[in-house]
């Protein structure tokens, strides 16, 4: 039996101008599932994003989801397939209230009562009491998380989350950690986490990657991962 | 006739030059829309003119850009730098506030009717080229700005004040943590460019009439200049302030209906195929 | 904010422009109110471009002056009846301004400024040159009929009427703009203002929807040149010229462009300072200018945006970062 794969991708690789940010890189996630993805800086993990979600082209390789092949496809064009993604860089509608770009965000992915999914995502991520608020007027953490509803929204089947714990503390990085376990496993949404929290990624991964230089160099169980002495050599340092 | 005006051509694209760097290189590293340049312009011209009329128009070339540089320095210390972290659509019009005041201290002061200056007598010959007799006075102008671009250009390419110039131009924060002082440097170069602004102001006097509205008309041209050849750099300005230069002479000469026209169709058409200008990278 | 909200502050500023109108006794006074209005409709134009795309205008008299000369032209060619000319003049400003914002809105922050400038100073000095139909420099008189919607002039250029007339226009236009940017447009410019990219990203085309709103911009300041054409039945290249958008950018910055009233302070608030100055009236600009620094400094939003915190404060207590507990 051939596992359903709902997001696959085969030997991308992303070169320009003599660098190769990729380099032959595969990847997959099954439904339901957490894959963390970790590696230095520079190795090419936001990258890998860009490429998974159309942000940049491709040099070479394929990008499948549910199957199908999606590498000629603009981000709009995989957004629409649930293939949905959050930013490094908080990236909201600062002059708008919460609500109502949260609502926007639901309609423009064609969602047909965009008023409840906002309302149930904004629930889910324990942002309902700060709707009709200004979103410049929140606070960093509440932002981060504005910046995952906007992701959220039309139930994506597929979620690249790019450093969403960046700038946060202990305590809102647990809570956000904790919110993702229970979003992917009440809605079925599958995840690929970059971070550099490792308790976060080992925490909650049911898979983890490592990347290096534009490659992965392991790929595995948590447990496995953790233990490959190439990885503990390039990134954990073998006091992990 | 072709030539004149060729030659007329040159001479505002000289002073467009003198103008418009002034004006790129305070946006450059200050990333602000200077509209007080105009201002400053009509300032050295008015003070070139009283200072003038007491002694004579080289004390008045020399004093005009100095007082200026005093001004921009002001500017930059108390304006600009304090104002650094705001949106730069506030700042531009914090100075666009500044011409207003400008320009109504110079009413108050120098009155509102029209002022000459008149030619330098040294310079006061005309010089036959190509047939056509042109006024000496105006082929120094086109040394001036000739000798400008050259100053510029090879003050910034080999000096090491001129390096940190393009550094900070690119990258204030790095430069900044590499231990150059930016402040004073920023000061340094608003100084710079405003008394640019002052020495364009002096030199165009006797060529052109002093009134309180002469802030305007060269300002707008000069920011066609800047626009078109791309905010922040230098060598665009200066080959868009002698296309410009040209484009007037030419059109006056075979379109005069719509030769006024042309500098605007010039950037419109220059902006909606290369929004940053013909050299620049940053907008 | 609610239709019936908007309805309803709608009859009171109907009222309050009736009891001004009523109370005024001197013909010139309510000659400058009228005036003061007109161009808090012009500023409003500018004002929507700034708050729902972001995008500074400084060329806007373009569509003012326009609204004037289209008028002039189209009834002294005797091309169609007033009332239909008023219309025409509208649907050709708005179907111009979309066409070029199609073009100029793609261009970004500071450059699109200087476009407008550039856009708007060519059409003064087409303006002043073309004497032959438009009369050049001097301008041009508009020669309205004798009964425009079947009012006789007589009546409609009474200074009563013509200050109601304008007042009515006014409030109507900001109820509209309220309205219209409630809606889910509303929230698409504003997404396209705040976060080109992201907008992009959740599926909006950008460039459509802030022509549109570039072409509703140039039709409120088209209604205050008609307007405008109407009071002074005549029109002049000085209507275009980019210092009239240059005080029209002052009003709405002074009064704040972020509320939909704020353009309306800003005006009301230039006008009453050019009356209050008396013998340093000679300053006036200066002293705008000196507001426009001290407005930018000391509060960004304008007059109705330190109002808006105040009233905040005075109800919530110091504002703080982030949700209270």
């Amino acid at each position: 039996m051939t596992t359903h794969y709902v997001l696959q991708a085969e030997d991308v690789a992303i070169h320009y101008g003599g660098v190769k940010a990729l380099d032959g890189v595969a990847l997959t996630l099954e439904k339901g599932q957490i894959r963390g993805l970790i590696g230095p800086n520079g190795a090419g993990k936001s990258t890998v994003i860009d490429a998974i979600t159309g942000r940049r082209r491709l040099t070479r390789g394929r990008v499948l989801l549910d199957g199908e092949d999606v590498t000629a496809l603009g981000a709009v064009e995989r957004r629409r397939r649930g293939l949905s993604r959050s930013f490094q860089r908080t990236s909201i509608f600062a002059g708008m209230a919460v609500r109502r770009q949260v609502e926007l965000a639901s309609h423009r992915m064609g969602v047909a009562d965009s008023g409840a999914d906002a309302d149930a995502v904004l629930e889910e991520l324990d942002l309902a009491r700060l709707s009709h608020m200004v979103a410049e007027d929140l606070g960093y953490g509440e932002q981060r998380r504005l910046d995952l509803a906007l992701a959220l929204v039309g139930r994506p089947k597929l979620l690249m989350l790019d450093e969403p714990m960046a700038g946060l503390s202990v305590k809102e990085s647990h809570d956000l950690a904790r919110h993702l376990k229970a979003l992917t496993s009440r809605w079925e949404v599958s995840v690929l986490l970059v971070e550099h929290d490792m308790d976060v990624v080992f925490g909650i991964s049911d898979a983890v990657t490592v990347f290096e230089l534009g490659r992965v160099i392991a790929s595995g169980d948590p447990a496995s991962v953790r233990a490959d002495a190439r990885v503990r050599e390039a990134y954990l340092g073998s006091a992990a | 006739m072709l030539t004149i005006n060729l030659f007329n051509g040159l001479v505002y694209g000289a002073l467009l030059i003198i103008m418009s760097s002034g004006l790129a290189l305070i946006y450059g590293l200050r990333r602000v829309v200077n509209f007080a340049h105009g201002a400053l312009y009509m300032l050295g011209a008015y003070i070139g003119f009283t200072v003038a009329m007491h002694s004579n128009f080289w004390v008045a070339l020399l004093a005009a850009p100095l007082a200026m540089a005093m001004v921009g320095v002001l500017l930059d210390r108390y304006g600009l730098r304090l104002l650094q972290d705001r949106e730069p659509l506030n700042v531009m019009l914090v100075t666009f506030g500044l011409l207003l005041i400008l320009e109504d201290l110079v009413a108050f002061v120098w009155g509102k009717g029209n002022h000459s200056l008149f030619t330098p007598g040294l310079l006061n010959f005309s010089v036959s080229v190509f047939g056509e007799s042109l006024p000496a006075y105006r082929i120094g102008v086109i040394v001036v700005g000739a000798a400008v671009a050259l100053g510029l250009t090879l003050w910034l390419r080999f000096s090491r004040i001129g390096l940190f110039v393009r550094a900070a131009s690119t990258d204030p924060v790095t430069t900044s943590m590499q231990g150059v002082n930016t402040d004073t440097l920023s000061a340094g170069v608003v100084g710079l460019g405003a008394a640019l602004a002052g020495l364009a102001g002096v030199v165009a006097a006797p060529f052109l009439s002093l009134s309180p509205h002469m802030s305007s008309d060269v300002l707008i041209d000069s920011f066609v200049v800047v626009v078109i050849g791309g905010l922040g750099s230098l060598a665009g300005a200066f080959v868009a302030a002698l296309l410009l230069g040209m484009m007037q002479a030419i059109g006056a000469v075979y379109l005069p209906q719509v030769s006024v026209l042309l500098p605007f169709l010039f950037m419109i058409a220059v902006l909606v195929w290369k929004p940053s200008g013909l050299a620049g990278s940053r907008t | 904010m609610s239709l019936s909200r908007i309805g309803f502050l709608a009859l009171l500023a109907l009222l309050g422009g009736a009891l001004v109108m009523g109370l005024t006794q001197s013909a010139s006074l309510l000659g400058m109110f009228t005036q003061a209005v007109i161009y808090a409709i012009f500023a409003l134009g500018v004002g929507v471009l700034l708050r729902q795309n972001g995008l500074v205008s400084f060329g806007h008299a373009l569509f003012f002056g326009a609204a004037g000369y289209g008028m002039g032209v189209a009834l002294t060619l005797q091309w169609m009846p007033a009332e239909l000319a008023l219309l025409a003049v509208l649907a050709a400003i708005s179907a111009g301004a979309f066409l070029i914002g199609l073009v100029i809105v793609r261009v970004p922050g500071i450059a699109f400024g200087m476009l407008t400038l550039a856009i708007g100073q060519m059409a003064y000095l087409l303006a002043s040159r073309a004497r032959g139909l438009t009369g050049g420099a001097d301008g041009m008189g508009i020669p309205w009929p004798d009964t425009l919607f079947g009012v006789p002039q007589a009546t409609l250029l009474q200074p009563a009427t013509l200050f109601m007339l304008a007042w009515a226009l006014m409030v109507a236009v900001t109820c509209a703009l309220l309205w219209l940017l409630g809606t889910r447009f509303g929230a698409v410019t504003e997404a396209i203002r705040d976060n080109e990219e992201r907008a992009r990203f959740i599926g909006i085309k950008t460039t459509v929807p802030r022509a549109l709103v570039y072409a509703l911009s140039a039709v409120v300041t088209g209604i205050a040149g008609l307007l405008s054409a109407l009071n002074t039945g005549f029109v002049s290249p000085e209507s275009l010229h980019w210092s009239a958008s240059a005080i029209t950018l002052l009003m709405v910055v002074v009064g704040g462009f972020k509320r939909a009233t704020g353009p309306i302070v800003g005006a009301i608030v230039y006008f009453l300072f050019k009356d209050l100055l008396g013998e340093w009236a000679t300053h006036s600009m200066a002293l705008f200018g000196a507001a426009l620094i001290a407005v930018i400094v000391f509060s960004p939003d304008g007059i109705t945006g330190a109002l808006a915190r105040l009233r905040q404060r005075l109800r919530h207590g110091p504002l703080k970062k982030g949700s209270q507990p």
